[in-house]
């Protein structure tokens, strides 16, 4: 149990994972997250806060591809928030992760620079949406203005918004009444998300998998986001 | 929206403005003053304000069928879900399935009936209404010898095909000429040859990956486009974690697509050869007597040509891997090979697929979980499935409309203009047609070459049903619905054709009795309610409402058939040809290999902003067109990565720029498909190169389908270069392959 | 027996090496600095309207156009979140050093060269932190929102997060302003006094109000020393101090390159370097352009020479000890960057750093023609600030570029908005300068005369001897 009232998980199982970019889109779909345009991503500024990260082992033929997922990891000592200096990001005492308040920010950028997870992003400009393509925009979420920093929030607004309706129903929130728009768009059940205080959760579960890990675990940031190992098959 | 936009501040000014007006016009009385005060926005009259709502639908974003579930508040769309109830995506969906929003809102939309003013091309549009317009058209049909009026159609959903179909017959004409790119790249037309010969049955196969513990890949990428990329997704995962058991997966492919970069074992085979490989695979099991006691030893025939020494020294895979890869396969529990669209883009296309399919039979698993099975047949002559037309149908069309025999051209769902291999002149074919009709919701290439511009609705907006081909082991009648009050003045291209129909009169009214769409649509469903399923309704209206409540009908039991192979087909041997290619060998010493693109599929996404700027899955490029090459090859021919290239076939050149990829045969080289439009909005325009236009117009010599990877190109680096917008460091993913650690 | 002539020689070697015995009438040298002060020529007006100019384009324009556009006109990107703004804050944070170091350092040590060589050090670290304390806002992604890093009762209830080095360095940087320009200012008291005793029109009205009324009188040179005195110690901390947390900015963050215990003293370090250079390479500009031959001699710059040749010794140190302890270390990351600046896109950089900031100053610097030629020195001098800004944007724009997740490496070019913006600064601080060397007395004439008194030729046996007796 740890000391807040939910211990948001994610478990991203590697296995699964195919890469496909589901939870991308619906990630940028539910968060309101800008398209920046060709010249934009050639520099390294898309805003998408998850992204998956592709890598090569081996030579050719002998070659296999590697996905692995990265959003922000809502680590438990997360180094993007002692510098901040304006609280715009904080540790939610509710929930126990990494927040980003928008307004506070300043952008300053230093959190995007101390994160070992490169999860933050930055709005270089203010965002397009062309008329009519704002029409579809997440009333639940912010529009960023220029010059602000922001990041995966674990779908914050979903989670407020099954609280709401929890406490409304006099209940405790169940396992799976909320899901982020990446682990309910993933074709593979490859990412999970639930509260580790809840022992019978299936993140609970899956968490003490033997192919669990934390990225960057050396690091000692505690990151709220477990990873399960990619498996091995011997094939000739 | 003629409103006047008010913002909150602005209302507090104006409210100030307003009490001083109010004063001084209460001196001056002639002065008078009204300030009209609208909320900003204003929403239709029976949506709450800050509540949302959920509607059921149907994507129609590639031809899968999947169940959706839109979230609108304010009478506004906002996102696009899973329909978690429905038994083909259980609640999942792809990115593409997702982008939906973006067609419905996007702002290059057409927004009202265009008629050609200008010369053709020229883009110059006049506006007219839809009364007038369908006066026009049927004045036009009515006066016309109906086999000079064609319909070419992409593959529609099943309601539209229906009334395009029943139109043409109703008009005697001929029938629609369905020509669907994505379908071509599926392999789709070869797949139904193939079960039809092998299991004397049209339908679909559908492959059980979630249960099988050894899945054989050959040219699959059913993680990414192929067919029901969404279902096949969730069939994945399963297999990556039966309970104690892990799933293998070995692809089969001359370039690692991104199913392949997720199998435990990726295997470079030259372009052409996988049914060759497929075949020796099978030839060992049957020697060796692999497999279930005995089985194999009913399929000896059907090897009696094969030479797995031959094979093995054509494909470059040693006889001892093959022998092991065979054993592999034959001594699993729940073995399947799946053939998929990568096949059926050669000319021995048609007997890779059953040469492949016939891997499943010989290791004596069909009709158990994890083996093939036949997609789900419809319930009833109502609610047919439409199956794309064979190429060789459109080659023939073009012909007829180069002869001048086309007067009247029906286009709809479709971009012939983009998607069809460039020499065989389609554009040449339509300027002798005198009307050009064409139904759009973006202006594409061909509507820029049409006389009549007819704006359709979105999907979001209007409404239908779907039988999902390749379906799962229940029979499903997705439901369509609209999701938001149409944005502009336009139509469903349905609506349209009942129109002209109740216009025309005659065979094609009584073809088409139906005054719009919904009563249609109710009159397919009525079969429907008798038969055990998710709805249990007593009268038809009913039935409707819980039919779009829940997002379409499915039955309740278990309708996959296994298919049974027939006589003739086990007394044939099989045969694969070696594959062969359009050019000259010397002059165009690589093979070209289009991809169907994750973020496109077959183009027509290439105008939305979040599919452009989602990053290819294995190269990590958003926004251009590259070429995979790889890195020997580009090495010898002096090519470095980011530089732009040029690559000729015999049929013409596009540029691109080269992306060293580490997972391609070195005799073949990768180009996406879906770049290079002219047209299509502000995203798609002008950015990157369209491959389909270089390609050889070959067919497969049986079901005259286009194959479309069987041209022969060449590569010439030009001086020029272009930084590719790529999400990956390539620096850093050398570097960390090169030392061999990754994170984590 | 020594010959008179000899003597004379002697004492004349004397004089012309050292300021100290070459005692000139207090009228005479005040003449001398208000001619220099008042000599305005055609060049001298070309020089500030295009400084204007630059400053304009610069700071006005492209800042305004970042402003309004957005961070993104700027070349930084993912993962570079810092570039040349930050690289050119910590720049100046270090030119900045040079006026506390050699005046308050060498005033708490006695170093007699000092005298004539105080005021414009400490005008330097007045302008150059003004300069450096535009970077934080320039760098701001909302400009328009600085104020909500300053501790003030709100109507958000919101304190800043004290945690947050960014934090310590605003308030360093306050402190180190506010403590910088008191101690420029005191000095300045009794010469403001001297040119409103001898101007005449608006320069009299305004030395007027800046001499505070000072009369000279006993009681006002006591406890004017005592304050410059009080503050020559004070300021020493604050100095170390500002550096310090300006490289824990960088120290206090887990980035690969930067979590280093030896950040803090090393950057202090390379601010020293980086200062001292400055003012020798202004100083032999004032000196060529303001004719102050009389007060900068050969003695000035060969001391300040040394001085530089001893903090490249120092600097080269703390480089090669953190050098050493990343690759020793073994972290592939950390190898990584030993990577970049050896084999890496901004290898060829690194390489001019070494050449500048060491070998250069180690062949050259021990040898006292060189020292004393202006000209050898200005090159030298203005060599190792090229190398110290090197050295900063390899820190700050360079190891950001690698990380622990190689897909996420990144490049970083500077774009023009940046150059622009660079630019414009480096004019702020020459314009600033340039104006302020004709509206402040930049010799601080009663330091050089009250050393002058306390400096006498004695002849001991046959050699004439230079002596200094304690005023205080």
């Amino acid at each position: 149990m740890s000391k807040y009232e939910h211990h948001w998980t994610m478990i991203v199982d590697l296995d699964k994972c195919t890469g496909c970019q589901a939870c991308v889109i619906a990630c940028q779909a539910e968060n309101n997250i800008p398209v920046v345009g060709e010249d934009e991503i050639r520099k390294g500024r898309g805003m998408q806060w998850l992204r998956i990260e592709r890598y090569w082992e081996g030579e050719y033929p002998n070659i296999r591809a590697r996905f692995i997922p990265l959003m922000c990891q809502q680590c438990e000592n997360a180094p993007c928030e002692p510098v901040c200096p304006v609280f715009a990001t904080y540790h939610s005492e509710v929930d126990g992760i990494n927040v980003q308040v928008y307004n506070r920010c300043i952008g300053t950028r230093y959190c995007a620079n101390n994160c070992p997870y490169i999860a933050r992003m930055f709005n270089w400009f203010d965002p397009q949406f062309p008329e009519p393509l704002n029409e579809q925009l997440n009333p639940d979420v912010t529009v960023r203005q220029r010059g602000i920093m922001e990041k995966c929030t674990f779908c914050i607004q979903r989670i407020r918004r099954a609280r709401e309706t929890a406490e409304a129903e006099g209940r405790s929130i169940r396992d799976g009444e909320v899901q982020p728009a990446c682990g309910q768009a993933c074709p593979t059940n490859a990412i999970i998300f639930g509260d580790l205080n809840d022992p019978n959760s299936q993140v609970s579960r899956l968490a003490a998998n033997r192919r669990g890990f934390r990225l960057l675990e050396e690091l000692g940031t505690e990151p709220a986001v477990i990873y399960l190992k990619g498996g091995e098959s011997n094939v000739i | 929206m003629s409103s006047y936009e008010l913002s909150r501040r602005e209302f507090l000014k104006l409210s100030g403005l307003g009490a001083t007006a109010a004063l001084i016009s209460g001196c001056t009385a002639n002065l008078q003053k009204t300030v009209w005060m609208e909320p900003y926005v204003t929403p239709p009259e029976e949506t709450l304000p800050g509540e949302d709502f959920w509607f059921a639908s149907t994507c129609r974003m590639c031809p899968a069928g999947c169940g959706i579930v839109v979230r609108t508040s304010n009478g506004r769309a906002r996102k696009i879900e899973g329909n978690a109830s429905h038994p083909l995506n259980q609640g999942k969906l792809c990115a593409r399935g997702q982008a939906g929003l973006q067609l419905l809102y996007h702002p290059d939309r057409l927004t009202q009936v265009l008629k050609r003013t200008g010369e053709r091309g020229s883009k110059q549009w006049g506006t007219t209404s839809w009364e007038q317009i369908v006066d026009e058209i049927a004045a036009e049909l009515a006066n016309m010898s109906s086999e000079r009026v064609a319909f070419l159609t992409g593959r529609l959903p099943d309601y539209q095909a229906m009334l395009v179909s029943r139109f043409m017959d109703g008009l005697g004409g001929e029938k629609p000429i369905v020509y669907d790119a994505q379908s071509v790249l599926d392999g789709y037309v070869l797949l139904q040859a193939a079960t039809q010969a092998m299991f004397d049955d049209k339908r679909l196969p559908v492959f059980d990956i979630a249960q099988a513990d050894v899945v054989f890949g050959f040219g699959a990428n059913f993680l990414e486009t192929w067919l029901s990329p969404v279902a096949y997704g969730l069939a994945y995962g399963a297999m990556r974690s039966q309970s104690g058991i892990r799933g293998t997966m070995v692809s089969f492919e001359p370039r690692m697509s991104m199913t392949a970069a997720n199998s435990d074992r990726w295997i470079p085979v030259p372009a052409g050869y996988e049914g060759l490989v497929a075949l020796a695979l099978g030839k060992i099991i049957v020697d060796e007597r692999l497999g279930h006691d005995g089985v194999a030893d009913k399929y000896r025939a059907l090897y009696k040509k094969a030479d797995v020494g031959a094979i093995a020294e054509q494909s470059g895979i040693s006889v001892e891997q093959l022998r092991k890869l065979a054993h592999l396969f034959a001594t699993a529990h729940h073995p399947i090979a799946v053939p998929g669209g990568v096949l059926a883009g050669q000319l021995n296309g048609l007997d890779a697929i059953k040469a492949v399919t016939a891997l499943n039979l010989i290791v004596g698993h069909t009709g158990d979980h994890g083996a093939i099975f036949l997609s789900p047949a419809p319930p009833s002559r109502d609610l047919m499935q439409f199956s794309p037309s064979s190429f060789s149908e459109m080659i023939n069309l073009i012909e007829r409309m180069k002869a001048g025999k086309v007067d009247v051209l029906f286009v709809l769902g479709a971009n012939p203009v983009y998607e069809i291999p460039e020499v065989l002149g389609f554009v040449d074919g339509l300027a002798k047609v005198k009307r050009v009709i064409s139904f759009a919701v973006i202006p594409d290439e061909t509507t820029a070459v049409s006389d009549i511009v007819l704006p359709a609705h979105t999907y979001l907006e209007t409404w239908g049903y779907e039988l999902p081909n390749p379906g799962k082991q229940q029979l499903i009648v997705s439901a369509q619905q609209p999701i938001v009050r149409p944005l502009y003045d336009t139509r469903d291209p349905g609506d349209v054709l009942l129109a002209l129909a109740d216009k025309l009169g005659g065979q094609v009214a009584r073809r088409l009795p139906w005054p719009n769409l919904v009563t249609f649509i109710q009159t397919r469903l009525t079969s429907l309610q008798i038969l055990s399923g998710n709805i249990t309704a007593n009268d038809a209206e009913t039935f409707w409402i819980h039919w779009l409540q829940s997002g379409g009908w499915w039955s309740q039991d278990t309708v996959w058939e296994s298919p049974n192979p027939t006589e003739s087909f086990l007394n044939t041997p099989l045969q694969v040809n070696e594959p062969t290619f359009d050019g000259d060998a010397e002059k165009f010493p690589l093979q070209l290999l289009p991809v169907a693109s994750v973020a496109f599929g077959d183009g027509r996404h290439a105008s939305l902003p979040w599919l452009q700027e989602m990053p290819d899955p294995t190269t990590t490029v958003s926004w251009d067109t590259w070429v995979e090459i790889n890195p020997q090859t580009a090495a010898s021919l002096d090519i470095q990565d980011s530089d732009i290239v040029k690559i000729r076939s015999p049929y013409g050149e596009i540029e691109a720029v080269a992306y060293l990829y580490p997972g391609i045969h070195p005799n073949v080289i990768a180009v996406p498909v879906g770049q290079g439009h002219t047209e299509l909005g502000r995203w798609a325009q002008n950015r990157g190169a369209n491959v389909w236009r270089i390609l050889s117009p070959q067919t497969e010599p049986e079901t005259g389908q286009l194959a479309w990877a069987a041209t022969r190109v060449k590569v010439e680096a030009t001086t020029k270069r272009r930084l590719l917008p790529r999400l990956e460091s390539n620096i850093g993913v050398d570097r960390a392959r090169e030392k061999g650690h990754l994170p984590g | 027996m020594l010959s008179e002539k000899t003597a004379v020689t002697q004492s004349e070697n004397y004089w012309r090496k050292h300021l100290m015995l070459d005692p000139r009438p207090v009228r005479e040298m005040n003449q001398m600095i208000l001619t220099a002060m008042t000599t305005v020529n055609k060049r001298y007006w070309i020089t500030v309207t295009t400084l204007t100019l630059f400053v304009t384009i610069g700071l006005i324009g492209a800042w305004g156009y970042q402003i309004f556009n957005g961070m993104g006109v700027a070349g930084i990107r993912r993962p570079v979140y810092w570039g040349v703004y930050i690289t050119n804050f910590v720049f100046w944070i270090g030119i900045s050093h040079s006026g506390t170091f050699v005046s308050a350092i060498l005033r708490v040590f006695k170093a007699e060269f000092r005298r004539p060589i105080t005021r414009a050090s400490e005008l330097m670290t007045t302008f150059a932190l003004t300069v450096a304390g535009l970077y934080p806002l320039i760098h701001l992604g909302r400009t328009w929102r600085f104020y909500w890093m300053i501790p003030y009762p709100n109507q958000r209830q919101l304190w800043p997060n004290f945690h947050s080095p960014l934090m310590w360095d605003m308030l360093a940087i306050f402190t180190y302003l506010i403590g910088s320009t008191l101690y420029l200012y005191l000095p300045l008291i009794p010469d403001f006094a001297m040119a409103r005793d001898r101007t005449t029109g608006w320069r009299h009205r305004i030395y007027r109000i800046l001499a505070l009324g000072w009369r000279g009188s006993e009681s006002e040179w006591h406890h004017l020393k005592q304050a410059i005195t009080i503050f020559a110690f004070a300021i020493i901390p604050v100095m170390f101090s500002v550096h310090t947390i300006v490289a824990w900015d960088f120290g206090m963050t887990m980035v690969p390159g930067w979590h280093s215990s030896i950040f803090g003293p090393y950057f202090v370090v390379g601010a020293i370097f980086s200062g001292v250079s400055a003012v020798a390479t202004v100083l032999i500009i004032l000196r060529k352009t303001m004719q102050l031959d009389y007060f900068l001699r050969e003695e000035h710059f060969d001391a300040i020479g040394k001085l530089v040749l001893v903090f490249s010794f120092a600097w080269t140190y703390f480089f090669f000890a953190d050098y050493l302890t990343e690759w020793y270390g073994g972290e592939a990351v950390g190898k990584e960057l030993l990577t970049l600046q050896a084999r890496g896109p901004i290898a060829p950089l690194w390489y001019i750093m070494l050449i500048t900031n060491i070998l250069v100053p180690w062949l050259t610097l021990w040898n006292r023609k060189i020292r004393t030629s202006p000209k050898a020195l200005l090159v030298i001098t203005l060599g190792v600030n090229i190398g110290m800004y090197i050295e900063r944007y390899i820190i700050v724009a360079g190891f950001l570029t690698r990380n622990r997740l190689p897909f996420d490496w990144g490049a970083y070019t500077p774009s023009i908005v940046e150059i622009l913006i660079s630019i414009g600064s480096l004019s702020t601080f020459l314009l600033l300068y340039v104006l302020a060397s004709r509206l402040i007395p930049l010799i601080p004439v009663w330091e050089v005369h009250e050393g002058q008194i306390s400096h006498t030729l004695r002849r001991v046996g046959q050699a004439l001897l230079p002596s200094v007796s304690e005023l205080e």
